[in-house]
């Protein structure tokens, strides 16, 4: 790959590095797992750079991100299962300040982190892409090769999961 | 519309994703039917909150790092050993390309791809060592928030006393600062953190005492802003976006 191809490959899709990484998160819980599949992808796709033409390049990387997590998943699947990190944990702790609204803010981002952690990944991966990504329900059939009509009924079963998980009486019986 | 029909599509009404007219036959039931309007207004609030609380993560610095040395030909990793022959490849393409243009177009055109190259090269200089810094336990020689730690340190060690502003009210905490070495001679390295971006400032003597303009410019996805003012040449780098650099370039620049 030559200088200036590179700096294309950067430009159209390294921009994008964020989104694959948030996403590699959410499907592995993992933050090792999830560095290790962004680099791979990133290879991946700049290996196949050539047939882009064009196009959503952001949808093109995490399709690549995608397939890349499941088939860690899979492999993952026949060895001893690793204990995942707590959701919980891996929701950002800055600082030290604990001023109320912090400490409540934080319990806030705790709860919805976890509700969406608990979610099946098919129902996860399109909560990612709509509520973090903002993409289009076509853009997001791209990324995880079903049908626009299979993103309409799962984004709509996610959210109501969400509501019942998120409702004031199930964070009282937690 | 029945009301079964109307929550199957609340979800796509809301995200702006049916056809004009199954939106607009939506938006009728809606209005009169109390049950789905507040359905959807539910719809809102949590997607709200989702969007508020979900974490929005940032890939690391060595990641980038790790990707950016797959890539080519950086200089990131250490000894890899390809890494040679290719800078040297490239050094010769280079070459070439400066003794074409010299040929084509003469002296004048000549002088402007050196100037070019000697500021191509320092721009590889700075990224690269920003790179190598990110690397485990290459950061800092000097890793402290207080400026006052960090200023002295350098005495003895560069050939000038770098400015190292306390930024952290501003928004960019100081870490620490090192001894780098580029162009041939020791640089003052001084590093600040935003989230979770680190900046490297490098600074020497600019002995030309002209006053340069800012210049920023973009090299494997790290953005550079270079100055020169006061008989000090320096350079800022960082994955920040360009906007938040300017920003710190514009604080340090002040606070110096």
């Amino acid at each position: 790959m030559s200088a200036v191809d590179i700096d294309r490959f950067e430009r159209i899709v390294l921009v994008h590095l964020d989104s694959a990484y948030t996403l590699a998160r959410y499907l592995l819980h993992d933050e090792h797992d999830a560095q290790d599949v962004v680099q791979d992808a990133a290879l991946r796709a700049m290996r196949h750079f050539d047939g882009f033409r064009g196009g959503d390049a952001r949808a093109w990387l995490l399709t690549i991100v995608r397939n890349c997590c499941y088939s860690l998943r899979r492999k993952q699947r026949g060895q001893p299962r690793t204990v995942g990190l707590d959701e919980a944990d891996a929701v950002a702790t800055a600082d030290t300040d604990s001023a109320d609204a912090e400490v409540l803010r934080r319990t806030e981002q705790a709860l919805v982190q976890r509700a969406v952690a608990s979610l099946p990944a098919e129902f996860r991966e399109v909560i990612v892409l709509r509520e973090i990504e903002a993409m289009s329900y076509a853009e997001i059939a791209t990324v995880t090769g079903v049908p626009v009509g299979t993103v309409m009924s799962r984004l709509s079963r996610a959210r109501n999961r969400l509501a019942t998980l998120l409702a004031p009486a199930a964070r009282e019986a937690s | 519309m029945t009301c079964a029909i109307a929550t199957e599509r609340l979800d796509a009404y809301r995200d702006r994703e049916l056809e004009d007219d199954e939106a607009e036959q939506l938006r009728r039931h809606v209005d009169q039917c109390a049950e789905c309007a507040s359905r959807l207004a539910e719809l809102a609030r949590q997607s709200t909150r989702l969007r508020d609380a979900l974490v929005r993560y940032s890939a690391p610095d060595t990641l980038r790092a790790r990707i950016r040395s797959a890539l080519g030909p950086a200089d990131a990793a250490p000894p890899v050993r390809p890494a040679v022959p290719r800078r040297q490849a490239e050094w010769m393409r280079l070459a070439a390309a400066v003794l074409v243009t010299a040929i084509v177009s003469g002296g004048g055109a000549y002088l402007a791809a050196r100037q070019e190259l000697t500021a191509r090269s320092t721009t590889d200089a700075v990224v690269s060592a920003h790179v190598r810094s990110l690397m485990p336990g290459h950061l800092t020689d000097v890793a402290s928030t207080e400026h006052h730690s960090v200023k002295p340190w350098f005495n003895g060690r560069v050939d000038l006393s770098p400015g190292v502003p306390d930024l952290a009210a501003s928004g960019f905490p100081l870490v620490g600062g090192r001894l780098d070495y580029i162009g041939g001679r020791p640089v003052a390295a001084v590093v600040y953190a935003r989230r979770q971006h680190l900046i490297n400032v490098f600074s020497w003597p600019d002995g030309s005492g002209r006053l340069t303009p800012t210049v920023t410019r973009t090299e494997r996805g790290y953005h550079i802003i270079r100055w020169s003012a006061a008989g000090v040449e320096t350079w800022a780098v960082s994955d920040l976006n360009p906007a938040e650099l300017r920003q710190f370039t514009a604080a340090f620049a002040a606070g110096r």
